[in-house]
């Protein structure tokens, strides 16, 4: 019988592969996806086992994330709707909503809290509104690294109103807020609500409601998560990996599913 | 996806048609077009139930903006490119501009005016009153007086009945075609195909229905009714549906439910009532139709939940909804909360599947398809 499970959530920007064992987080990898998944997913997956004194037979494996069908040497994959609605009732068990922003997409989730299933979710559409690529692209604009950015929009008390619709449009807007001489925190603040603003509006569609699980690499940004409870009107909380709770989603379903 | 070979069986058969002297009515799909009146000038009704791709839609950028529905584009893109396997699209000889939404209106007046197609007009009310109904009889009347012009003679009352005699069959046998427990590929690639060609494709699909009564969906598949816009030819979304383990039981949509659903008991059909009055009875009796306000969502949303009720009771197994919503279409866009809402109310789980038909996305379809399932 299997007691060690991987789960490997390949994100389009991060691949993230976590080691559970007795329903406890053990060992984690992460590193940025680049082109090709399957390699970036193979290495960590083998780094995890050799670091660990585990063999390929020793696991399961189960995949989730963008280019879960990428890993072949997974035993299972799961959706990362499913995986995230699983992860964040790790951290937290009375976890009844879930919001998501990730590289290239952001979801919202709704979980029952009878059954603990995922009941509804709304994901973002083909566009980078919303998403941590929209971050990176106006930390770029703005010439701050993307580790900084959400401090930086905290010192604002005037956030410049910015679109919420389209990245390339934002982009265009902040430019012209910096040559109209606007400061670069009300801009950064202005950036950090537009984001919030158009995740709110589609997590409120699905009915979100607390405990709210603020999870995926953009919860590690603090200015988000504060313009997100404004636009929500409650507090959200943020696991202590929020970067994982996908792949350790994957890894406690794998476990369920074995039985364990 | 489906093998379009016989699309090319499709252009030899409109070839074969106009040979012999008859004119092909294209449209744009939808379920108050009275086919019968077309088939009794001794012309052939094309429906255009074509899905897009990236390219069709990006050709349609000439006449229309991007942010218009994804199929009006498709449609208009398919007449700007004309793709091998829709080289049929040159054998249409008449469009008609019909309202069933307004890109309905905008593409097919695009089509007729800048691909020189000379055009019909067949223009239908959203209500049911008696004066809509009166509307609707003249609008008949109109579109036969336009077709005996091009025929050059009368349409007569016998040839109407007849035609009116032909169509209720055909769509008998689709209701057949419907209460098979065949899979959702094969069930859609027959509606599709017999909607193309018509009462003519009767025979073959008789024959094709007999030999699939043994072929049955997996059972482990779970079962989808889909709802909103179609899914037309060359489209791959019955395949993501597919390969992530579901199976469409029940298309409430153009190609399906929509189209086959408009029967005339025989009753009626042997009454000594005029054949024109017997379309104008059909238009009014057909609720499930878009064209059908102010009740048209709740009657979609009591259907659907007796529907599911039904197939639980029969099967064991509970029902999905996926409300597929083609991009920019206002009209099912604007309906779609609502709808799932109610349904959610009623403990039937939906998904709203908006998409266009580019090939890009489908990861991300994929995605929302699987994670519905998971959740069912």
């Amino acid at each position: 019988m299997v007691y060690n499970f991987i789960g490997i959530d390949i994100g389009s920007l991060a691949s993230k592969v976590v080691l559970i064992s007795e329903g406890k987080l053990v060992d984690y990898r992460v590193e940025r996806s680049t082109f090709d998944f399957k390699r970036v997913g193979n290495n960590l997956f083998n780094d995890i086992l050799e670091k660990n004194n585990l063999n390929k037979s020793d696991v399961f494996i189960m995949s989730t994330g963008y280019g879960r069908n990428t890993i072949d040497i997974a035993d299972d994959r799961i959706t990362e709707i499913t995986a995230h609605a699983r992860g964040a009732q790790y951290f937290f068990p009375e976890a009844h909503s879930v919001i998501d922003i990730g590289g290239q997409d952001s979801k919202a989730i709704l979980i029952s809290k009878k059954t603990g299933n995922v009941m509804d979710f709304q994901m973002n559409d083909k566009c980078a509104a919303g998403t941590g690529r929209f971050l990176e692209v106006m930390a770029h604009a703005l010439e701050v690294p993307i580790e900084e950015i959400g401090e930086l929009a905290l010192n604002s008390n005037k956030p410049s109103a910015i679109s919420s619709t389209c990245t390339v449009f934002a982009e265009s807007e902040v430019i012209s807020l910096f040559a109209r001489g606007t400061s670069k925190h009300d801009i950064a603040a202005g950036i950090h609500k537009s984001i919030a603003r158009r995740v709110a509006g589609m997590a409120k569609r699905i009915g979100v409601a607390p405990l709210l699980v603020f999870c995926g690499g953009v919860a590690k940004n603090i200015a988000v998560k504060k313009f997100l409870e404004e636009e929500l009107g409650f507090e959200i909380v943020i696991p202590n990996h929020p970067q994982l709770t996908g792949a350790i989603g994957a890894a406690l379903i794998a476990q369920e599913h074995n039985g364990n | 996806m489906e093998d379009l070979d016989f699309l090319s069986d499709y252009y030899l058969f409109l070839k074969e048609k106009k040979e012999e002297g008859k004119k092909v009515i294209g449209f744009i799909s939808h379920d108050n077009i009275p086919e019968e009146l077309i088939d009794a000038a001794g012309f052939i009704p094309l429906r255009m139930i074509f899905a897009g791709n990236d390219e069709l839609m990006d050709a349609s950028h000439d006449f229309l903006p991007p942010s218009t529905c994804s199929f009006a584009q498709s449609c208009i893109g398919a007449f700007s490119i004309k793709p091998s396997d829709y080289k049929f699209l040159d054998l249409v000889d008449y469009f008609i501009v019909s309202n069933h939404c307004v890109s309905d209106i905008c593409a097919s007046e695009i089509i007729a005016k800048y691909y020189d197609i000379p055009q019909l007009s067949f223009y239908v009310s959203y209500t049911k009153t008696d004066n809509s109904l009166k509307y609707f009889y003249l609008e008949l009347i109109d579109l036969k007086e336009n077709l005996e012009k091009i025929k050059g003679f009368e349409i007569l009352n016998q040839d109407l009945m007849n035609s009116i005699v032909k169509y209720n069959n055909f769509k008998k046998k689709l209701l057949d075609l419907s209460n098979l427990s065949i899979p959702g590929s094969k069930k859609l690639e027959l509606l599709q195909k017999a909607i193309l060609f018509g009462p003519e494709y009767l025979p073959k699909l008789e024959k094709i229905l007999q030999s699939q009564e043994s072929t049955q969906a997996k059972n482990n598949s779970k079962p989808i009714l889909l709802t909103g816009c179609s899914i037309f030819i060359n489209d791959y979304l019955n395949d993501l549906i597919e390969e992530s383990g579901g199976n469409i039981v029940f298309f409430d949509t153009w190609v399906g439910f929509n189209y086959y659903s408009q029967i005339f008991d025989d009753n009626v059909l042997n009454s000594s009532n005029e054949p024109i009055n017997l379309l104008v009875e059909r238009f009014k009796n057909n609720i499930h139709g878009d064209h059908s306000v102010p009740n048209f969502l709740e009657t979609k949303i009591s259907h659907i939940e007796e529907f599911s009720k039904n197939y639980k009771s029969r099967t064991g197994k509970k029902l999905g909804v996926i409300n597929h919503i083609i991009k920019f279409c206002d009209h099912m866009s604007i309906m779609s909360s609502h709808l799932k809402n109610r349904l959610q109310e009623k403990g039937i789980q939906v998904l709203n599947l908006e998409r266009d038909y580019s090939r890009a996305n489908r990861g991300q379809l994929s995605t929302r398809i699987e994670a519905f399932l998971e959740m069912m």
